[in-house]
């Protein structure tokens, strides 16, 4: 499959071939740090005044570097797809060895940034327990009442929450089963057909 | 236990057969059971033909204290013994002694199931559900290909009678370690009822 870039983005990405390859590199790890923590625009400036270039033109190489990068690991796109989708842009082969081999070393940490940004359940982090016996309460002495308490952590958007919740020890069992059998649905034919087959 | 002046009294009226007779003794003292132990019990458990003769306000307190005494000696866990010297102490006779005694027995089960559901405590888990998809890509990745697992827990508020779910995903090894902290509790549990 191969990247369709628009005009536009092949404008900004023109850039790139007027400056050497040191600075490509450069833009490429800034890219890379702008999708993990967020763009700082005042490394543009800085950037701007070195080269003698507007700030404009910086932040536009830069952000078509990271357009390409996002789409490409987005799409899981093969090398040799990258190198024909690049190949339009008629950048030098030392140039398109360079884009090849940011995408190819960040591909992965890129596509983990990417998961992050779906639609985000919480998610199961841990699990405590403990057992105890009710001995009395207010309104009743002289009780053997067994129950197991259970701290849920749970991570959602970054943040780290937690439950706590209780259940009785035939409960207990229920859960056990149940959820063993959740895990043994993977394992049937029908379920191992499907991930075999969609890829 | 400790009772206050207002259900000795009660009782005191109650003990006597010009005020009760043996007919309505034993209808009050069903009424007074039915009003704590049947949910659907009102006002009308006193409307019987029979005790239609007795001063309301009396009606009422002995209706209240025979509740009340209930409610104390299930609290406690009170034998037989302890509410025989009681009664005595209030003057019942040996008959309506032995009829109490009988009427507390029978009901005694879900007279302490009812007290030991009050109270607070941490979220009830009543059951949990489960549902395992396989994961192909989302508007910002594509060719994800992985299982993951939605787990539902069902759960039960005591006081708000609330009936919220606590949702997670998980991936295999998550559900895995889950699932093995829970099989660890188990296992101690069972551990702990052979001691």
């Amino acid at each position: 499959m191969l990247l369709d870039l628009s005009e536009e983005h092949k404008e900004h990405l023109a850039f790139l071939p007027q400056v050497d390859s040191a600075v490509v590199a450069e833009f490429g790890r800034i890219a890379v740090e702008f999708l993990r923590r967020g763009s700082n625009p005042k490394i543009y400036e800085g950037a701007a005044r070195k080269l003698s270039v507007s700030s404009d033109t910086v932040q536009h190489g830069v952000e078509g570097l990271i357009h390409l990068l996002t789409e490409s690991s987005k799409l899981m796109i093969s090398e040799l797809d990258f190198q024909d989708s690049i190949f339009v842009l008629g950048f030098s082969e030392e140039l398109n060895k360079l884009l090849l081999q940011l995408y190819l070393d960040n591909r992965k940490e890129i596509r983990t940034i990417l998961s992050e940004l779906a639609p985000d359940l919480p998610s199961y982090h841990s699990l405590e327990w403990r057992l105890d016996v009710q001995l009395a309460s207010r309104s009743l002495r002289q009780q053997m009442k067994p129950s197991v308490t259970i701290k849920l952590h749970l991570n959602q958007n970054g943040d780290h929450n937690t439950q706590v919740l209780q259940t009785d020890p035939a409960t207990l069992l229920h859960l056990v089963q149940q959820l063993e059998q959740a895990l043994e649905e993977m394992k049937t034919n029908h379920c191992r057909r499907v991930v075999r087959n969609i890829k | 236990m400790e009772l206050s002046e207002y259900v000795q009294k009660g009782f005191q009226m109650l003990a006597d057969p010009g005020s009760f007779d043996s007919n309505a003794f034993t209808l009050l003292l069903r009424a007074a059971f039915q009003s704590l132990l049947d949910a659907q019990a009102d006002e009308a458990v006193l409307d019987h033909p029979d005790l239609k003769h007795i001063d309301p306000v009396v009606l009422k307190h002995c209706h209240a204290a025979a509740a009340t005494y209930i409610l104390e000696a299930g609290k406690q866990r009170a034998d037989k013994s302890t509410l025989s010297t009681y009664l005595e102490d209030c003057k019942f006779d040996s008959e309506r002694i032995e009829l109490f005694c009988t009427e507390y027995q029978n009901n005694r089960n879900s007279l302490e199931i009812l007290l030991g559901s009050i109270g607070r405590s941490f979220p009830h888990i009543t059951d949990v559900s489960w549902h395992l998809e396989y994961q192909i890509k989302t508007n910002q990745l594509d060719k994800m290909y992985r299982p993951a697992y939605l787990v539902t827990l069902n759960v039960e508020n005591t006081d708000s009678r609330s009936h919220p779910e606590i949702s997670f995903s998980c991936n295999m090894e998550q559900l895995q370690d889950l699932v093995g902290k829970l099989k660890d509790a188990s296992k101690s549990l069972e551990r702990a009822t052979q001691l």
